[in-house]
């Protein structure tokens, strides 16, 4: 019962949070809804019992790529679409995909199956913890993928210096 | 079990939580109610130590800052990938340690580069 | 009670689809960044739910990777849309037609 209590909390601050996110006409009006949208989901992420996830949403999402967006929106000056009708008010079609998409997968729930449990229960999550679970199977089984990750890291690294320091013709 | 589980946890972690917005949320709140509201435009205008605001209240965007806060994001994610390693290390064998120096040395030649585009100059 | 599994899809299918209908028709290019990010986290959500339901850690690895990479998109794009603005002033999209400079 509580936990319905709980989820329901998360998954009405969610939608609602989410919601403003993307009708703001200030953008750090938006960078600052995402942020909390960002605590609700860690939040959400302790109740499938999912800390490790909880702390790297909070870290990395929150503390990390949101000050990204926020320092290019205060840096560069972006002005709010204040006096521009045209881009204020929301195109018919972006809302009617997203709807249809919405109704199409939702009435093709009914027939998931979900996979035979596996063997990380509860119990075993909360007896060796999570986050040696996680690192367990992470550098033994998906040893490969880690590794991609840090190319895919250097070059994100690189690409941005070189985009970023790259002088226009101007 | 996987629909009722409660991480209990972390009631502390809530309790603070909402005692730390009650506090924050009461002191706005007190300050709404009592303070007189009388708003007349010289008011309004932005503090300059007592001349007129002209021109843009904004500096020439230096670049450096967002380059730094990239690098930030970019060896966050490097050190979230350490952590688990560094719990489970000596449990799993040597492979994935020099698994976790291949890892590290990648990075290092993006940190070499930024070096060397002086990313790291403040000025 | 228990909360089933087809409300925490239906949780994610939300956020994902309010991510599309932001893309489609902001033409703020943070706010289109920001709708991948939102995007993003739905997928998350329904990974990490899926692996507590199904008692399998493959899902929180997959989300894991999912994070390490939106850091890496966010941080190209952004630089993307640093490089573009710098001497412009807007931030929409439709104004952006040619491809030099």
């Amino acid at each position: 019962m509580v936990s319905i209590g709980f989820f329901i909390y998360f998954a009405f601050a969610i939608v609602v949070l989410s919601l403003l996110v993307v009708t703001r006409k200030n953008p750090v009006h938006s960078v600052l809804w995402m942020l909390l949208l960002f605590f609700h989901i860690a939040g959400l992420y302790l109740f499938l019992n999912a800390e490790f996830m909880a702390a790297i949403q909070v870290i990395v999402y929150a503390g990390g790529i949101l000050v990204l967006f926020l320092f290019v929106v205060l840096l560069m000056n972006l002005r709010e679409e204040l006096s521009i009708g045209k881009y204020t008010t929301f195109g018919p079609t972006g809302f009617t995909f997203a709807l249809g998409l919405f109704v199409a997968v939702s009435m093709s729930l009914s027939s998931f199956i979900a996979a035979p449990p596996g063997k990380y229960s509860i119990d075993l999550i909360k007896q060796e913890t999570h986050i040696k679970a996680l690192g367990k199977l992470l550098y033994t089984e998906f040893i490969y993928p880690f590794e991609v990750a840090s190319l895919i890291l250097l070059v994100a690294m690189i690409g941005a210096i070189v985009l970023a320091k790259r002088r226009l013709k101007s | 079990m996987p629909g009722t589980y409660l991480p209990t946890e972390y009631l502390p972690v809530l309790i603070f939580i909402l005692v730390a917005e009650a506090f924050g949320f009461g002191a706005l709140l007190i300050g709404v109610v009592f303070r007189p509201k009388k708003p007349y435009p010289e008011k309004l205008m932005p503090y300059e130590s007592g001349i007129n605001p002209k021109g843009e209240p904004r500096t020439r965007f230096a670049i450096r800052f967002y380059i730094i806060a990239m690098l930030f994001v970019v060896f966050d994610v490097e050190a979230i990938f350490i952590y688990p390693w560094a719990i489970v290390f000596d449990k799993i064998g040597i492979f994935a340690f020099i698994e976790m120096v291949i890892f590290i040395l990648i990075l290092l030649i993006g940190y070499i580069y930024a070096w060397k585009k002086e990313a790291f100059v403040w000025d | 009670m228990a909360v089933p599994l087809s409300w925490y899809m239906l949780l994610s299918l939300a956020v994902f689809s309010i991510g599309v209908f932001g893309f489609l028709s902001r033409r703020n290019i943070i706010i289109m960044l920001m709708s991948i990010e939102l995007m993003l986290n739905g997928v998350n959500i329904n990974l990490i739910a899926l692996s507590h339901y199904i008692q399998d850690l493959r899902g929180q690895i997959l989300a894991f990777f999912v994070i390490a990479v939106a850091a890496a998109e966010a941080a190209i794009g952004l630089a993307i849309v640093i490089a573009m603005f710098r001497n412009r002033a807007t931030a929409h999209v439709d104004e952006i037609k040619e491809m030099q400079g």
